[in-house]
């Protein structure tokens, strides 16, 4: 990913021939977002003020006042997103990117969402975990007629509890969601000057991202709408490691990060080097008495989660999903594990007949991560990412949190890898070698140890 | 009857017995001059009847068998070296005297008799001839020399169908050798599946289930192998049949590939008129037919005539008490008398025999058209599947398995998926042999139909399309 282009500004450009100009002579214009980088936090230029959140690998939508109403407009549409470079996935989203645009208001704010259905069938959305008029919750054939093709549908509410929320469709959800289709929503508290709210904390960086999975077979571009579990992108905002933007802070700040999971699975998400409390849930705050440290926490299908933290340990800290398919790349859940086979007198062989073959597995698949062997178009690769030290051997749900005592506030940027303070690595043993290693396996291979020899006749040299 | 006189009867007939010499090579010239362009485009001779170039013969075949055998070669030995065709050739020499002795005026007869009583002694002399047979003999003659042409034509079709199906053992036994090349490659790399999963099995990362589905692959692959390489050395005895050979001569090396698809396919246009025109069983039907008709024409003057004898009497009476001779000399002409068989028989015969001929002739036309026509059918068919198979389908599979090689680098497919597709891909090359193997058979049948005789069965196109294997993906 491109991070110098980070501060290019916001990389929106208005939709012009798209929509027809006397259809939508009424409407805000809808905002295109065509970059997939990570767009600086939006401070709002009218309404009232709020911290603005850093959606990771995604933007936030602006919006105009009209007659003390926030009016936003939201396009639904097949979009081309880059997942990562060089590899591109067709998706459905909202205003040329999967996710959609982050929506932000404020405790209060009256807001009017235009949604305009540019998808090949009708579409709704759902508000997720907002207080709403029944009419307004997006649930097709419950609440509302679905917005067929062409159609512009009003949702109109007041933003009544501060929190993390998330917004998808209610109509043909299996589909639309596994082609893309979600977005962020945080409503900040209404805090006057200086005042602040009980239960939430004023952080100085604020990260939100969505978890979403594809099923994206090698070689193709479309999501297997289908599959229910054998996902193979795992996705932050629709990005894999290491395409995800890193999460950056200045030694000290608090950061909060919002994390919503709208895969079909549960994602524990760890951060190294830090504790943090949650301190939110799509519920609303977490009051403090009930918040207690954790270094992962399990975002449920369909949870959001908020954390906070002091980010007091300077380093470049991982910050992943726990599920270790989940930070991987396209993988054949299917090949059977090679470790320990003696390919010896077979590779000739098989060279022969499949002259590009090299052997793999081996010894394990970290192979994968340090060979670089031609794969089909358009395939994320299994392992894929280095760092200061090497291969990472990483892809998926995985990026990290940059602690660094001299980012300035309010710079996102990256700030490359981190110098290790001398003495503060692991690093090698040169002393005396380890005494004489026992076999690396005393028994039988393909036997459990102890096991009752089965050629026991044989092995005991009995006469017959 | 004046001595001139006698003798110019004579010289008429050694005139016309004189074009029945038999041919001093037994036609093999004629059977060499229509089967020229007939044998597929290869200049072949025929076994000569004269000893040496027999044996200059035996010398080029060593020199043909000692490369790797080129269809042409094997033309060329099989027509100068099959036994069959030795035979056949023969009894058309044997024919050719049949012929000669056929149309041979029959020798006179002389009668001799001395008779005595007690007066006399009568001496008898007569010289008697068939008449009918001289009257005969233009049409006689003329019928023998069309029967010849029909068995020469005859032995013609059998040379360039000895060609053809000379053509067509070399081509399959060509190409079963390839195929049993490819079976080879198939069993490899089910061999070394086999190995590598025992190996997995042995440490544990496979179950025996696993290992028994890889085991199975392999024993299918042996026994295809096994059957590949049975038709491989069967498909060699044949052409061996056809060349004639055994012993060490029957060591021969094949060519190792057929030869390459044509670029632009023989055009449909014209293919009956020039099978009615040029083919050898058309040609002889004809001649039959025209045989018939002069035999008519015979018939006829048989019929009324029967056999007409002539004979010429001299006798001599001698007085045996005097001595005193008396010489009776004159013409005996021996006329049967048309009184119960008036030739109808005979002519009914002849006429049904030319209607025969006619319906014959016809129904070889009516055939030769169909042939022609069904054998460009699947020729053009057989071109088009050969082309697809070799210009689509192997490329096909060759990108299929590169493409799991991707995959199996991307660690996405096992090494036995990669495999199973190279089986896949060499099945491929294998029904892509196997395609062009039948246009070539095609073409053959094309060539003879067009040009020589009735392919008889034509050749199918069944092997070509074969279902190619399913790999069995893990
Ligand atoms: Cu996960």
């Amino acid at each position: 990913m491109n991070r110098r282009n980070f501060f290019s500004g916001a990389a929106t450009a208005v939709a012009a021939a798209s929509v027809s100009r006397v259809a939508l002579a009424a409407l805000p214009e809808p905002a295109l977002q065509t970059s997939a980088d990570t767009a600086p936090p939006l401070h709002p230029p009218t309404g009232r003020p709020y911290n603005p959140v850093v959606t990771l690998n995604g933007w936030t939508a602006p919006w105009r006042m009209n007659a003390g109403v926030k009016e936003f407009h939201l396009v639904a549409e097949p979009v081309v997103r880059e997942v990562a470079p060089g590899f591109v996935v067709n998706m459905w989203g909202y205003n040329g990117q999967s996710p959609g645009p982050t929506i932000e208001v404020v405790e209060g704010d009256r807001v009017r969402i235009f949604v305009t259905n540019r998808l090949p069938e009708h579409t709704t959305i759902h508000w997720h975990g907002q207080r709403l008029p029944n009419g307004m919750d997006g649930v097709g054939g419950l609440n509302q007629p679905g917005i067929q093709p062409g159609k512009t549908f009003v949702y109109e509410f007041e933003a009544r509890r501060p929190g993390t929320f998330m917004y998808h469709p209610h109509a043909d959800e299996m589909v639309q969601m596994a082609m893309g289709m979600m977005g962020l929503w945080i409503t900040h508290p209404n805090v006057g000057k200086g005042a602040a709210h009980p239960h939430i904390a004023k952080v100085q960086r604020d990260y939100a991202f969505l978890l979403n999975a594809f099923d994206v077979e090698p070689g193709s571009l479309t999501p297997k709408v289908n599959t229910m579990l054998d996902h193979n992108i795992w996705c932050f905002n629709s990005r894999v490691f290491p395409a995800i933007s890193p999460l950056v802070a200045r030694q000290g700040e608090r950061v909060r990060i919002r994390v919503g999971n709208l895969t079909m699975t549960n994602h524990p998400i760890h951060l190294h080097g830090h504790e943090f409390e949650v301190t939110g849930t799509d519920g609303g705050p977490v009051p403090k008495s009930a918040r207690w440290p954790e270094v992962t926490t399990d975002v449920a299908v369909g949870q959001m989660r908020q954390v906070d933290f002091i980010a007091d340990e300077p380093g470049d800290w991982a910050l992943h999903c726990h599920k270790s398919h989940h930070t991987m790349g396209a993988m054949g859940h299917s090949v059977p594990t090679m470790i320990g086979v003696d390919h010896r007198g077979l590779v000739g062989k098989i060279q022969k007949i499949v002259p590009d073959y090299m052997v793999m597995g081996e010894r394990g698949m970290a192979d994968m991560g340090a060979m670089e062997m031609p794969l089909p178009d358009n395939t994320f690769p299994m392992m894929t990412g280095t760092g200061p030290f090497g291969p990472l051997e990483m892809g998926g749900m995985f990026t990290t949190l940059k602690v660094r005592a001299d980012q300035r506030a309010g710079d996102y940027r990256d700030p490359g890898d981190f110098k290790q303070p001398p003495g503060t690595q692991a690093y090698e043993w040169t002393g005396a070698p380890a005494s004489t290693p026992r076999p690396a396996r005393t028994d039988t291979p393909g036997t459990a140890p102890g096991a009752a020899n089965a050629r026991k006749p044989a092995a005991s040299g009995h006469p017959h | 009857m004046s001595a001139i006189h006698r003798l110019s009867l004579l010289g008429a007939v050694a005139f016309l017995a004189g074009c029945a010499s038999v041919s001093p090579d037994g036609l093999r010239g004629d059977v060499a001059a229509l089967t020229a362009g007939r044998t597929g485009g290869v200049q072949a001779a025929l076994p000569a009847a004269d000893p040496a170039a027999r044996a200059q013969a035996q010398q080029s075949i060593q020199g043909w068998l000692a490369q790797p055998l080129t269809q042409d070669a094997a033309v060329r030995i099989a027509l100068l070296n099959n036994p069959g065709l030795h035979a056949r050739l023969a009894a058309l020499g044997v024919a050719d005297a049949e012929r000669v002795q056929a149309i041979t005026l029959p020798n006179p007869h002389l009668a001799l008799g001395r008779f005595t009583n007690s007066q006399e002694r009568e001496i008898e002399r007569t010289l008697s001839f068939s008449l009918l047979d001289l009257v005969t003999l233009p049409w006689r003659t003329a019928r023998q020399a069309e029967r010849m042409q029909v068995a020469t034509l005859q032995t013609a079709q059998e040379v360039v169908t000895l060609a053809s199906d000379t053509r067509r053992a070399w081509l399959r036994a060509v190409a079963a050798e390839q195929v049993a090349a490819a079976h080879e490659r198939m069993a490899e790399a089910a061999e070394t599946g086999a190995e590598l999963a025992r190996r997995m099995a042995r440490v544990g990362n496979w179950s025996r289930l696993q290992l028994a589905r890889e085991q199975a692959v392999l024993h299918e692959t042996r026994a295809q192998l096994a059957r590949a390489r049975l038709a491989a050395a069967t498909e060699r005895e044949q052409l061996s049949r056809r060349l004639g050979v055994w012993g060490l001569q029957a060591q021969y090396r094949l060519a190792d590939q057929l030869p390459a698809l044509p670029a632009t396919a023989l055009p449909a246009d014209g293919i009956e008129a020039t099978a009615l025109r040029e083919r050898l069983d058309v040609q002889a039907a004809r001649r039959q037919l025209d045989t018939q008709a002069i035999r008519q024409g015979w018939s006829r003057v048989g019929a009324v005539f029967g056999d007409i004898g002539l004979a010429y009497t001299r006798n001599t009476t001698t007085e045996r008490a005097t001595g005193e001779r008396d010489v009776k000399r004159g013409w005996e002409l021996d006329l049967p008398l048309p009184l119960f068989d008036w030739g109808g028989a005979a002519r009914t015969r002849a006429q049904a025999e030319v209607e025969q001929s006619a319906a014959q002739l016809q129904d070889t036309a009516v055939r030769a058209r169909s042939e022609v026509r069904s054998a460009w059918r699947t020729y053009r068919t057989a071109l088009d599947l050969a082309r697809q198979q070799q210009g689509e389908v192997v490329p096909l599979r060759q990108f299929i398995s590169d493409e799991t090689t991707l995959r199996y680098n991307g660690m996405l497919a096992s090494v036995w998926e990669l495999l199973a597709e190279a089986r896949a891909s060499t099945q491929a090359v294998a029904n892509a042999i196997e395609a062009q193997r039948d246009f070539w058979l095609a073409e053959t049948d094309l060539q003879l139909a067009l040009t020589g005789t009735s392919p008889g069965a034509l050749q199918g196109l069944t092997s070509g399309a074969a279902a190619t294997t399913t790999p069995q993906g893990h």
